[in-house]
């Protein structure tokens, strides 16, 4: 009897992990199980039912009276909308010129879409299936070998949770207790060179192997120069103009990044009706379909509320920390178990659920950490959470079940096999450690923007 | 079973009206940012009014929609295993987590978030930053209303997987059709199946727009996107 009441928040996490398997919706069993093990710990007398009115009062003061969660469903409309806004098919169009003469020239040009429009949904599956529709039927009629092509888009549809302006940043700083500000800015740098080091794969890697991605025909697109400039001036000024307003606003101090989401998503409505896709009918689709997706988010808080304060108040906290102590491993060591927990659950969750899972049981840990001359310890938050945004995108990435591949083969024509998905995913799954590595060696590549912004 | 079959309905309805009717909220909170971060700029206003409204609209956004998101299956789930399950499996176990987890955490919440919300209406609670709104129990009681909203979409469900299950036939399809009323709705676009693809990537949403529920999403879909 004993042992169970101490083993309960074990338990509970046993539990929960069986019951996701079932296929109900995760934030549900995550309410249910926190239901669930209060009774029975009010049963065991650990935990008295009175308890409960504290979720009303945690839901409440955490999730509903917040002005930085106010940013997500505002972020959610402002890439919602710019999808719709036909920017991304005009973005494509573009860059597939400006890079026709280059090797592997089209798949740069969805990695750099990727790059781009990522920062607009937040969600991987939904960017992932929107790259996949959008991209994968160009690649494949140009002739690119299909490994090729997955493994691109899959990749630059995966970069956009890290991405500022990101949702899983704007979680994380509030689960975190710190700035959005400053995680928008530490992840630009390290956004982009995960993007640079696709570019520079796909430039080489097409250039030793043209027969897996063909160069386009050299007579594509407009014959002038004028003509050139045009296009490239109507495909990039509306997006990059809607990220500098929204992150320009944000590191000149003009605005909250609440308020920059909310501009972003004025901004974003504005676009669709310059571009002449904006009517009442798609208003409202935007509106419906971006609503849905920030109460799905918010669902995943209301019942993580529950399991997170039932977990703490029998103690998992506790067992977390004693048995991460016991292994005696330093700062690194359990850096690394962090990392490799996260990772691992990458294979079966989305970012949202580990996020508001993991994060909030790791980050009294996270705090004693010290890395010595490595990085000053009050940067250990910023780089702590870039690590984690990188792990995760890789774990998405990683087979057999990063479930970026999953997305994938169930949005790409049927003659696609997995094990060529897999086959494509492999060097970028590659290409994505060696940056994670290079962050964590190097802090400075996220540090050193936001010393520059805000000090 | 028929009488199940129309409270289903109406529940349905209900939610559903509410949460489309309460997204045009966004639309508000866009122009109240706006409207704080203007004035602010340019005329020192710096309204704590404003910005506490800003988190109450956002408040109704997510307790208003939150039911109607998961009478559209748009909620989250792993599908590892669920791909591989038979429709009637999955049918059970959507009945046994509505009754198990959705309604009894739901009506808890539910009946304790009254108390909340009564206790500040007679408290005549007011914002603690002295220059905030008043009548904090009016987005208190939201909250309560939310709950009751998903409630009542768990139950709905519920009832929904029960004609299924254990109703004649053709009751049963008729449930079947409703409970993929909003589904279909969402593969409005043909460039935008986008959204709901996640609660189920393999084979399906995206490869069965239940014809059914056409009438809906084809209305749709040709006045939407001139370009598709």
């Amino acid at each position: 009897m004993i042992l169970l009441v101490d083993y309960l928040p074990v338990l509970m996490f046993a539990a929960l992990a069986v019951l996701l398997f079932t296929g109900f919706p995760v934030g549900f069993i995550l309410g249910g199980v926190g239901l669930g093990f209060g009774f029975l710990g009010a049963l065991l007398g650990v935990f008295s039912v009175n308890e409960f009115f504290n979720l009303v009062v945690r839901i409440y003061g955490g999730v509903a009276e917040n002005m930085i969660l106010t940013a997500i469903p505002m972020f959610i409309l402002m890439g919602t909308m710019l999808e719709r806004s036909g920017v991304a098919h005009e973005l494509l169009h573009c860059l597939q010129i400006l890079f026709r003469r280059t090797p592997g020239g089209l798949a740069i040009a969805v990695t750099m879409m990727g790059t781009i429009m990522a920062a607009t949904t937040g969600i991987v599956g939904a960017s992932v299936v929107m790259m996949t529709l959008m991209a994968l039927p160009v690649m494949m009629a140009r002739g690119y070998s299909i490994p090729m092509a997955t493994g691109t888009i899959g990749a630059a549809g995966t970069l956009g949770i890290l991405i500022p302006p990101s949702i899983m940043l704007v979680i994380m700083a509030d689960l975190l207790v710190t700035s959005v500000g400053t995680l928008f800015i530490a992840a630009l740098i390290p956004g982009l060179l995960l993007a640079s080091l696709f570019v520079l794969y796909i430039a080489i890697f097409a250039w030793k192997f043209p027969h897996f991605a063909p160069p386009l025909p050299r007579d594509d697109g407009p014959d002038t120069y004028g003509d050139l400039a045009a296009l490239v001036i109507r495909a990039f000024l509306p997006p990059l103009f809607l990220m500098f307003l929204v992150l320009g606003s944000i590191a000149f101090g003009w605005a909250t990044p609440t308020e920059a989401a909310g501009v972003g998503a004025f901004g974003a409505i504005l676009l669709a009706a310059f571009s002449r896709k904006l009517s009442l009918s798609v208003l409202q689709d935007v509106l419906v379909r971006s609503m849905r997706t920030n109460a799905m988010l918010f669902l995943i808080f209301i019942g993580a509320t529950a399991f997170a304060y039932v977990f703490r108040s029998l103690g998992g906290d506790f067992i977390v920390g004693d048995f991460v102590e016991s292994m005696g491993l330093g700062s690194w060591g359990v850096l690394l178990l962090m990392m490799a927990v996260i990772f691992l659950l990458g294979f079966f969750l989305e970012w949202i659920e580990i996020t508001l899972i993991v994060i909030p049981i790791f980050t009294p840990i996270i705090r004693t950490l010290d890395f010595g001359a490595h990085l000053p310890q009050e940067d250990v938050i910023h780089w702590f959470a870039l690590l984690v945004a990188i792990n995760l995108q890789s774990s998405f990435l990683t087979p057999p079940f990063g479930i970026t591949l999953f997305y994938m083969k169930g949005t790409a024509p049927a003659g696609i096999k997995m094990e060529q998905i897999y086959l494509g995913i492999i060097p970028f799954v590659a290409l994505q450690m060696i940056g994670l590595g290079l962050i964590i060696a190097f802090p400075a590549i996220a540090l050193w923007l936001p010393h520059l912004v805000f000090d | 079973m028929n009488t199940l079959l129309h409270l289903a309905r109406l529940s349905d309805r209900i939610v559903v009206a509410i949460g489309r009717a309460s997204t045009w909220l966004a639309l508000v909170l866009i122009a109240v940012i706006l409207f704080d971060v203007v004035t602010r700029r340019f005329f020192v206003l710096g309204s704590t009014k404003l910005q506490e409204l800003q988190w109450h609209i956002h408040t109704i956004l997510f307790m208003f929609c939150v039911g109607f998101a998961y009478l559209s299956d748009d909620h989250v789930r792993i599908d590892l295993f669920r791909a591989k399950m038979s429709q009637r499996t999955q049918d059970w176990i959507e009945l046994i987590g509505c009754v198990v987890f959705v309604i009894p955490y739901c009506g808890i919440i539910f009946y304790l978030s009254i108390g909340f919300a009564y206790d500040s209406f007679v408290g005549g609670e007011v914002s603690s930053a002295g220059t905030g709104l008043s009548h904090r129990w009016i987005i208190k009681s939201c909250m309560t209303f939310g709950f009751a909203l998903l409630l009542l979409s768990g139950i709905c469900i519920a009832l929904n997987r029960i004609v299924i299950l254990l109703g004649p036939p053709e009751l049963a399809n008729l449930a079947r059709h409703s409970a993929s009323v909003h589904k279909t709705d969402l593969v409005a676009t043909p460039d935008q199946p986008v959204e709901h693809v996640r609660t189920s990537p393999p084979t399906h949403s995206i490869a069965e727009p239940s014809p059914q529920g056409k009438p809906r999403s084809s209305t749709r879909s040709s006045t939407d996107d001139p370009s598709s």
